[in-house]
């Protein structure tokens, strides 16, 4: 069946079965910027915003998120338009395969968003539902603190 | 696998959710983590409880009403600023990750009551009450409903009520080896003190064979007492817990991991009182 579902600031029909998983129901729908990993909650690549909070997208049921907004990492910004955390995610090496970071990337903008001042606990925090095989964390949480502190300062960053 | 044929339900007032729940192979829906773990073909329709407005989290006459469809981070957040929900705020922060906590609805994890709950322990150390409604609406402590079977039966959880007391000493602990494990078992202890005299009493334990545990002899021992070094020693004899073995720890290795932590949260306390 067709639903329309709010993505990315945006009313999409989307084509799901009534036991679908969020994550199976958008990436069938072309939205595959939303990784598929472990399938169980476990690494966060499947990460999208329902209503402004990061959740696994692999442990909801689509039919259960009808009347929601749904974000994915293309509604944070985009390849010409990047968000300041991406632009330094990129800048900082905190992204190295690249699977994670769609994951990534939300769940710190989740943070900023809830508070723009966080402490490097709060920031690992934050992190503890996304894994990296790549950087060791160290890059990516430098690239959270990075982009609190540049947003606070209002600096901008030559490209 | 989910059955093919599965409906959905999202009914507005809470007699119309208990009354589709009472169809066979028809559930509730909350967070859906514990659901989509078990995929089970039984299950035939799904009533989601979005729409019951059981998010909620208000705080009246010195008790804590929490909705079931509250999530886990909802009660962390809210924990931050209300006294009588710090306990529970603090077990719940332990449990699984942010998206996750973000999911799992506090009804939901109650009616489950997953052998790794991080819910459980705290809520029985607190004296916490349920409100269920099976077509009728009924209020007990959270101890029976598990230890009578109301559990095990059809119904749905409105809410819980957590009283708020400010004479409460406490500790929970979540043991697992890993961050990313399921814990091997989840202690909540509490003391009610007046002054230095401990009032009450509440040791709980859950991941054990009996599912939860609660020291009712050890309490016993130190009501009406003052916790000292020679007390704790003296209660520690009436901590027995009893686990099953399983691919990765013996019931001794878990046995003995359970009585230290405790030994060292009593201990804990007792430095704090001081």
């Amino acid at each position: 069946m067709k639903i329309k579902f709010n993505i990315n600031n945006k009313l999409e029909d989307i084509e799901i079965k009534p036991a679908e998983t969020l994550l199976n129901a958008l990436r069938t729908n072309g939205f595959t910027e939303v990784k598929c990993g472990c399938n169980e909650g476990e690494c966060g690549a499947c990460i999208v915003l329902i209503d402004e909070k990061p959740v696994n997208s692999c442990q909801v049921l689509a039919m259960s998120v009808i009347s929601k907004k749904i974000l994915t990492v293309k509604g944070v910004g985009t390849l010409h338009n990047p968000h300041m955390l991406q632009k330094i995610f990129t800048s900082s090496g905190a992204d190295q395969c690249g699977f994670c970071s769609p994951g990534m990337v939300l769940s710190a903008y989740s943070l900023l968003k809830d508070n723009p001042n966080p402490t490097d606990k709060e920031i690992v925090e934050s992190l503890d539902g996304n894994l990296c095989r790549c950087t060791g964390y160290v890059k990516i949480i430098d690239a959270v603190r990075r982009t609190a502190l540049i947003m606070n300062e209002n600096i901008t960053i030559r490209e | 696998m989910f059955n093919e044929n599965l409906k959905w339900f999202f009914p507005s007032t809470i007699s119309l959710a208990v009354r589709l729940i009472g169809q066979p192979g028809v559930i509730l829906h909350g967070g859906g983590t514990r659901i989509l773990k078990t995929q089970s073909r039984s299950i035939i329709g799904l009533v989601d409880v979005g729409k019951l407005k059981l998010n909620y989290i208000k705080y009246k006459n010195n008790l804590a009403h929490i909705g079931a469809a509250a999530t886990f981070s909802d009660v962390v957040k809210y924990s931050k600023d209300n006294n009588c929900l710090l306990m529970l705020g603090a077990a719940l922060s332990q449990a699984a990750s942010t998206p996750l906590r973000n999911r799992i609805t506090i009804g939901g994890s109650l009616k489950d009551f997953p052998q790794w709950s991080n819910l459980i322990a705290p809520l029985i150390s607190l004296d916490a009450k349920i409100e269920i409604n099976n077509g009728k609406t009924k209020i007990m402590s959270v101890e029976d409903y598990i230890s009578e079977g109301t559990i095990k039966t059809k119904h749905l959880i409105k809410e819980i009520i957590v009283p708020e007391d400010e004479s409460l000493f406490w500790r929970v602990k979540r043991f697992a080896l890993l961050k990313f494990e399921y814990p091997i078992f989840n202690i909540a202890l509490s003391l009610k003190m007046d002054n230095n005299i401990i009032k009450d009493a509440r040791f709980v334990i859950t991941g054990v064979k009996s599912r939860y545990k609660r020291f009712i002899k050890a309490e016993n021992v130190i009501k009406g007492k003052i916790l000292s070094e020679g007390l704790i020693k003296q209660c520690m004899k009436y901590i027995d817990p009893k686990f099953v073995s399983d691919y990765k720890y013996s019931d001794s290795y878990k046995t003995k991991a359970a009585i230290i932590t405790i030994e060292d949260l009593l201990t804990e306390l007792a430095v704090e009182k001081q």
